[in-house]
C-alpha cells in the first residue's frame, strides 16, 4: 500500500495542548473575571476558535504559546464587552478561609496591579519559564524580569530569586 | 519556613486546585468537535469546486503515436522520453512573502511537441486521418488541460490576494506539480495544492492521459462496460483500511466508526486516481476524506488480481 507518511497536522497538535492544560487557561481567566462560569465560557470559545484557525499556526514549536494568546484574546474580549454591558456588575470575591495574618498576603496578591500579578501567578503557580510568560504577554523578558521583582517585594516574599540570575 | 511562605504554598495549591467542572469540559470538547467539522466541510467544499472545474473540460494530452511501425517498436521499448510528445514548463511562478502571507504557486503549463512530417504513406487514409485529427487534438486538449489548470490556480490566487486585506489572520498557499507514473502507456500530472487559511489541508488533482489514444483517462475506461467497478475497488480500499489499522493502533480511518456518516462508502467519479508503473490503479484521498487530517492524503494501490475480471 502506497500510504503517505502521516504527520500530526497542526489540528491535531493544538487539540491534545488544549486538552492537556484546558485548566491552565482556565486559571487564568478565572485571575481576570472572576466568574467560573465566565471562565468556562472563555475556554470554550477560545478552544473553538484555536481549532478553527489552527491552520494560521506558523510554527509548530510555538503552539502552546499561541494557544495562550488566543485565550488571552478571549477574556479581553469577554472584559470589554462586560464593561459595557453592566455598570453594576460586582465581581465575585473568590471564597476562601482566611485567617488574620494570611488575609495580608493573598489580599496583597490580590491588590497587585492585574498584570503583576499574572505574571506572578504565571512564574510561582504555573511554573512557567520568564522566556514563556513574554512570549504570552508579548514583553521582553527583561521587563517581566523588573515587574516580577517588584511584585515580590510588594509581597514581602523570601522566595528562591533564581530568576534573577537566569 | 515562616508562615508567610507556607501561606505562599498553601495559595499556589488552591490555585492549581481550581478547575473547570465536568459538564464544562464536555462542553469544550463538544466546541472543539464542532470546529473539527466546520473544517472537514470546508475542505470538502473546496473538492466540490475541483469538481465543477474537472467537469468543463475533458483535458487532454495527446501524444502521437508515429505511424511507421519501426517508430511504434521505438515508442514501445523503451520508456517513453515524455518530451519528445509533451512538455511540461512553468507557465507562472507566483510568490508572495510577508510578514503573515506567502505564498508559492507554481503553475504547469503541458506544451506538445508536435511532430511536423506529414503521414508518409498517402495510400494510408487512416493513418493520415488519424495523424490530422490528433494533431488538432493535440491542440484542443493542451489548451483545455492548460485553462483548466489555470482556472484552479487563479482561483486560488485571487482568495490568497483577498486573505491579504486581513490585518489579523495568517494564510500560506503553496501549488506544485510532478509527473509520476510515466510508462508507455498512460503519463500523469499531479498538481498539488497546499492551503492555510484557518485550517490548513493539502488536497491533489491528477490528469491522466491514454497515451494510446491520446486521450484522457477517466477510471470507467479502464473497465469493460456495465462492469461494478466502483464496488469491486472500494471494497478492496475497505479490506485495506481494515489490515491497516489492525496492524498500526496510531492508524485511523473512517470506516465502522462512531459516526456513520463519515464513514467511507464508495468511491465517486471525483476520486482522484493514477496508474503505476506495473499498470495497477492507485487512488489517492485528500486529508480529511477517508481518515482524520492527521493522516494526510492517503493512497491505496489496488492489486490487479482485485480487478482482473473487469479490466479491458
Amino acid at each position: 500500500m502506497a500510504g503517505l507518511p502521516w504527520k500530526k497536522t497542526k489540528e491535531k497538535i493544538i487539540e491534545e495542548l488544549l486538552l492537556a492544560n484546558y485548566n491552565q487557561y482556565f486559571r487564568l481567566a478565572c485571575s481576570y473575571v472572576h466568574n467560573d462560569d465566565d471562565a468556562a465560557d472563555i475556554v470554550q470559545n477560545g478552544a473553538y476558535k484555536a481549532i478553527k484557525n489552527s491552520g494560521t499556526l506558523k510554527e509548530e514549536a510555538y503552539a502552546a504559546t499561541w494557544l495562550y494568546r488566543i485565550m488571552l484574546n478571549e477574556i479581553f474580549s469577554f472584559l470589554k464587552q462586560r464593561k459595557t454591558e453592566s455598570i453594576d456588575f460586582i465581581p465575585e470575591e473568590p471564597k476562601t478561609e482566611d485567617t488574620y495574618e494570611d488575609v495580608d498576603l493573598k489580599r496583597a496578591l490580590e491588590e497587585l496591579p492585574e498584570e503583576e500579578r499574572l505574571i506572578v501567578e504565571l512564574k510561582y503557580f504555573e511554573d512557567m519559564k520568564l522566556e514563556e510568560i513574554a512570549a504570552v504577554m508579548d514583553l521582553n523578558v527583561n521587563t517581566i524580569k523588573s515587574r516580577l521583582y517588584r511584585s515580590i517585594r510588594k509581597l514581602k516574599l523570601r522566595l528562591e530569586e533564581d530568576w534573577q540570575y537566569s | 519556613m515562616s508562615s508567610r511562605e507556607e501561606r505562599w504554598k498553601e495559595m499556589k495549591q488552591e490555585y492549581q486546585s481550581h478547575s473547570m467542572s465536568e459538564r464544562q469540559v464536555e462542553e469544550m470538547k463538544k466546541r472543539m468537535e464542532q470546529a473539527k467539522r466546520e473544517n472537514r466541510k470546508e475542505r470538502k467544499q473546496h473538492t466540490g469546486r475541483k469538481a465543477a472545474a474537472a467537469a468543463a473540460a475533458a483535458a487532454v494530452i495527446i501524444s502521437v503515436l508515429p505511424n511507421t511501425s519501426a517508430n511504434v517498436a521505438y515508442a514501445m521499448s523503451r520508456v517513453p522520453i515524455l518530451s519528445k510528445w509533451v512538455e511540461v514548463v512553468t507557465f507562472r511562478d507566483y510568490k508572495y512573502e510577508d510578514d503573515r502571507n506567502t505564498a508559492d504557486i507554481n503553475v504547469p503549463e503541458l506544451v506538445p511537441q508536435i511532430s511536423t512530417e506529414k503521414g508518409t504513406d498517402t495510400a494510408d487514409e487512416n493513418a493520415e486521418s488519424v495523424d490530422t485529427q490528433t494533431k488538432e487534438n493535440i491542440q484542443k486538449s493542451a489548451e483545455e488541460i492548460n485553462a483548466e489548470i489555470q482556472a484552479i490556480t487563479d482561483r486560488l490566487i485571487q482568495e490568497f490576494e483577498e486573505n491579504l486585506k486581513n490585518q489579523e489572520g495568517y494564510q500560506s498557499m503553496q501549488v506544485s506539480s510532478e509527473v509520476i507514473a510515466a510508462t508507455e502507456k498512460y503519463f500523469t500530472l499531479k498538481l498539488i495544492c497546499y492551503q492555510a487559511a484557518g485550517s490548513g489541508a493539502e488536497w491533489d488533482y491528477f490528469y491522466t492521459i491514454d497515451l494510446a489514444t491520446g486521450e484522457r483517462l477517466n477510471l470507467a475506461d479502464l473497465f469493460t462496460d456495465g462492469s461494478d467497478y466502483v464496488t469491486a475497488i472500494s471494497d478492496n480500499i475497505k479490506e485495506q483500511m481494515k489490515e491497516q489499522m489492525a496492524a498500526d493502533e496510531n492508524k485511523i480511518y473512517w470506516l465502522d466508526s462512531d459516526m456513520p456518516e463519515w464513514d467511507f462508502k464508495e468511491i465517486t467519479d471525483e476520486t482522484g486516481f493514477y496508474l503505476n508503473e506495473k499498470g495497477e490503479v492507485v487512488i489517492s484521498f485528500n486529508e480529511g476524506d477517508v481518515a482524520p487530517m492527521y493522516m494526510g492524503c492517503v493512497e491505496f494501490t489496488i492489486p490487479n488480481e482485485a480487478l482482473a475480471d473487469i479490466r479491458k
